[in-house]
C-alpha cells in the first residue's frame, strides 16, 4: 500500500496531520531554532528524535543518509595511543562537538567526553538508516562500558563521574542489544538494581527509593526485556515473572491513563504525550497494551497536535 | 537561564574585552556535512570558541573560572564545562561555600545538575545538610513535585543526615496537598529508611491509621491506597487480616463516594482468599448502576461493576475476571 493510501486509510488518523509533522521534522533536520543551543550537549540525541520520527512516518527517503552516517561516525570517540587506554575512559559517541576536542599536545585537560546516551542514541540512529552495526569498532566500546558499571549494578554515564540511574542501565543494555554483545555489561547485577527501583505501588523510580515515575518505568521493563529476564508477552502467555512484582506494575501502568484519555507519569499528576510512550511502551513490553483505551489516547493526542490554519 | 534582552545588549563581546586579547578563539568544527545544526547566538558562538580556546590550553585562571560560568549560564548541561570549572576549583583552592551558592543558583533556573552539587556537598561535609535540606524544602515551596529536587534530598539524608523533622516534613507537605504523591513516596521512605524510627514493622500501625484518614477524606486519590497497600509489602497476607483494610472499604462504599480504589482494594484482598461479610458484599452491589452485573461468584460481580464504574479500564477489568483464583 502506497504511504499515503496507508495514513488515510484509516479514519481515526484523518486529523493526524502526517505531512505537516514531516514537514516540521525536515525543518529541525535542516536548523534547529536558537533556544535549541542550551541542548547542544546532547545534539545527538535531538538528531535522533528527528530521524526516527521520520523513520515512522515513513519519510526517511528525504533525508541524506549517507550524510547523517558519517556525521554520526565523526562523534565517536577514538583512543589517541594505547597509554589513553588505561586511565579507564569510555570510548562511545560524543553527543556534540562541545565535548570532542581535537586532539593537541598539552594533554592534561584534554578528556574524551564520550557519554553512554550519546552512544545509545548515535547506535540508534546508524540502526535506523540501514548502517551494518557490525562495522563499528565495538570491542573497545563495550570493554569500556563495563567500566562504568558501579558495584550496586547501575551505570555512570560518563566516567569522569555522574548520576547513576535507571536511564544509563536502559542505554547500556540497549547498546548491547544492538551491538549483539552482552560483554559490556553485567547483566545480573543490572537486574539487581533494577529491581531494587521497583516503589511500594508497582511503578519504578529513577533510583531506588525515589517516586515511580513513567520514563523510570520505562527504562526498568524495557532494559529486563533487552537482557532476558522478561519473556514475551508476559499476560497472554500467563507466565509468572518472579523477579518483580507484575500485576502490581500492570495496575499501576494502566492507572496511570487519565479521564483526559492521555498518560501521567506519575500518580495525581498531569498527563503528557511523552507518557503515552514510556508507560504505553511498558504496556505493550508486558502484552498488555489491549488494556489501553485506545480511543481516548487517540482522542487526547490530537488535542495535542499544533492547530494549523486551512 | 533566561536572561533579558536588556542583559543581551549590555554584554560586551569577548573580542572587545581586553583581558582576553591574548587568546584566539577556537571555533567550532562541524564536519563539511552536519547534521540538525544548531542556529546559535553570536553570544553563544563566542562564549564556547573562547571556551575551546582555555580548554584547549588547560588554563586554570580566575578568568577561565569566570568564562566558565558565562558557558554555564548558556548551557548548563554541558558536563565538560562543569569538569573543566572542577579542576579550576581545585586549582585556585576557591571557597566551595560560593560555589555551593552559584551552583544552587543554577539548580533554581535548571533542575539536572544535582551532580555537581554532590560533589561540592561532599567536599564541604556534614554541615552542609541542613543548608542543603532547606534549600530544597524552598524548591518545593514553588513545586512541590520537583523529581530531581527529590532525588537530591533523599540522597542529603543518606549522605549527610538530617533525618529528625523529615517525617513532620511530610506531614506538611501532605497537609497542603494531600495528592501530593512525591509527599507519600518521601514518608514511605522515611518510615522504612530512617535511622531514628525503628522500620516499617514498628511503624505501620500509625501509618495505617495515617493513610486511612486520607482516603476517608478523599477516597479518588490513588496515593493514600497505593501507600496503605505498600505498607503491607511482602506481606500481603497481613494486609488482608488487618480487618481495617476491608473496613476502609466497606465505609467509602456505604458512602457512595468514588469508589474505584475501593472496588481495586476489595478485589485484591478477594485474590488473596478474604471472605467478604454480608456488609461489605451488599455495599459493593448498592454501588453498581443499572442494570446490576448477575455474576454469581462475587470476586467476578466486582470485576462486572468496576467496567462499568471505571470505564476507561473496561477490558482491564474483564480480562481480572480470568484470572481470580478459585473461590470457596
Amino acid at each position: 500500500m502506497e504511504d499515503q493510501e496507508y495514513w488515510e486509510s484509516d479514519p481515526e488518523l484523518l486529523d493526524f496531520d502526517r505531512d505537516r509533522h514531516i514537514y516540521y521534522l525536515l525543518m529541525m533536520y535542516q536548523l534547529l531554532p536558537s533556544p535549541y543551543q542550551g541542548q547542544e550537549i546532547n545534539r545527538l540525541t535531538l538528531a535522533y528524535f528527528v530521524i526516527s520520527g521520520l523513520d515512522i512516518l515513513r519519510a526517511l527517503d528525504r533525508i541524506d543518509k549517507e550524510a547523517v552516517i558519517n556525521w554520526v561516525l565523526s562523534l565517536q570517540a577514538h583512543p589517541r595511543n594505547d597509554s589513553t587506554l588505561e586511565k579507564g575512559q569510555f570510548y562511545g559517541f560524543h553527543g556534540s562537538r562541545s565535548s570532542q576536542f581535537q586532539s593537541n599536545n598539552n594533554g592534561a585537560a584534554i578528556l574524551n567526553g564520550s557519554h553512554l546516551a550519546s552512544t545509545y542514541c548515535a547506535l540508534a540512529i546508524l540502526k535506523t538508516v540501514g548502517y551494518d552495526l557490525s562495522l563499528i569498532d565495538s570491542e573497545l566500546l563495550l570493554k569500556s562500558m563495563k567500566d562504568l558499571q558501579q558495584p550496586d549494578g547501575c551505570f555512570m554515564p560518563i566516567h569522569t563521574g555522574g548520576e547513576t540511574d535507571l536511564r544509563f542501565v536502559f542505554c547500556a543494555a540497549a547498546i548491547c542489544s544492538m551491538l549483539g554483545n552482552w560483554n559490556g555489561m553485567d547483566r545480573e547485577k543490572a537486574k539487581e538494581y533494577i529491581v531494587n527501583c521497583q516503589s511500594y505501588d508497582g511503578g519504578f523510580g529513577l533510583i531506588p527509593g525515589s517516586e515511580s515515575h513513567g520514563g523510570a518505568t520505562y527504562c526498568a521493563v524495557a532494559s529486563l526485556k533487552l537482557m532476558g529476564f522478561i519473556e514475551e508477552d508476559l499476560l497472554s502467555k500467563k507466565a509468572s515473572c518472579h523477579i518483580i512484582n507484575v500485576p502490581l506494575l500492570l495496575d499501576w501502568s494502566l492507572q496511570k491513563q487519565a479521564q483526559d484519555g492521555g498518560f501521567q507519569g506519575r500518580a495525581n499528576k498531569p498527563t503528557d504525550t511523552c507518557y503515552a510512550f514510556w508507560v504505553g511502551g511498558v504496556l505493550r513490553i508486558l502484552g498488555a497494551d489491549t488494556f489501553i483505551n485506545e480511543s481516548a489516547l487517540r482522542g487526547f493526542l490530537s488535542t495535542c497536535q499544533s492547530e494549523t490554519s486551512n | 537561564m533566561n536572561r533579558g534582552v536588556e542583559e543581551e545588549r549590555a554584554r560586551i563581546p569577548m573580542s572587545q574585552r581586553p583581558e582576553w586579547a591574548d587568546i584566539r578563539p577556537v571555533p567550532q568544527y562541524d564536519g563539511p556535512n552536519p547534521v540538525v545544526p544548531i542556529a546559535y547566538t553570536d553570544e553563544f558562538s563566542e562564549t564556547m570558541d573562547y571556551f575551546r580556546a582555555v580548554y584547549l590550553a588547560d588554563e586554570r585562571s580566575p578568568r577561565a573560572l569566570q568564562l566558565t560560568k558565562e558557558a554555564i549560564f548558556l548551557n548548563s548541561g554541558n558536563y565538560t564545562v562543569w569538569q573543566f570549572r572542577r579542576l579550576i576549583l581545585d586549582a585556585l583552592n576557591v571557597d566551595l561555600h560560593e560555589e555551593l551558592h552559584f551552583v544552587d543558583q543554577i539548580t533554581k533556573d535548571n533542575s539536572k545538575n544535582y551532580q555537581i552539587w554532590r560533589w561540592v556537598a561532599e567536599k564541604l561535609g556534614t554541615q552542609i545538610a541542613s543548608k542543603e535540606l532547606e534549600f530544597t524544602r524552598e524548591i518545593f515551596s514553588q513545586d512541590a513535585k520537583n523529581y530531581h529536587a527529590w532525588s537530591h534530598r533523599q540522597w542529603v539524608l543518606q549522605a549527610l543526615g538530617g533525618w529528625e523533622n523529615e517525617l513532620a516534613y511530610c506531614d506538611e507537605l501532605l497537609e497542603d496537598d494531600i495528592f501530593n504523591n512525591s509527599a507519600w513516596n518521601q514518608r514511605y521512605f522515611v518510615v522504612t529508611r530512617s535511622p531514628l524510627l525503628g522500620g516499617l514493622e514498628v511503624m505501620r500501625d500509625s501509618e495505617v491509621a495515617f493513610a486511612i484518614k486520607a482516603i476517608l477524606a478523599k477516597p479518588e486519590n490513588e496515593s493514600p491506597w497505593r501507600y496503605l497497600h505498600g505498607l503491607y509489602k511482602n506481606d500481603v497476607n497481613s494486609l488482608v487480616n488487618d480487618p481495617r483494610v476491608a473496613s476502609v472499604c466497606l465505609d467509602v462504599l456505604l458512602d457512595k463516594r468514588d469508589c474505584v480504589h475501593a472496588l481495586n482494594m476489595v478485589l485484591d484482598l478477594l485474590s488473596h482468599h478474604h471472605q467478604p461479610s454480608n456488609e461489605l458484599k451488599d455495599a459493593v452491589d448498592a454501588v453498581s448502576p443499572d442494570p446490576k452485573p448477575s455474576d454469581s461468584n462475587f470476586a467476578e460481580r466486582v470485576c462486572s461493576i468496576l467496567q462499568l464504574v471505571d470505564p476507561i479500564r473496561a477490558s482491564y477489568w474483564r480480562w481480572r475476571k480470568t484470572s481470580i483464583p478459585a473461590q470457596d
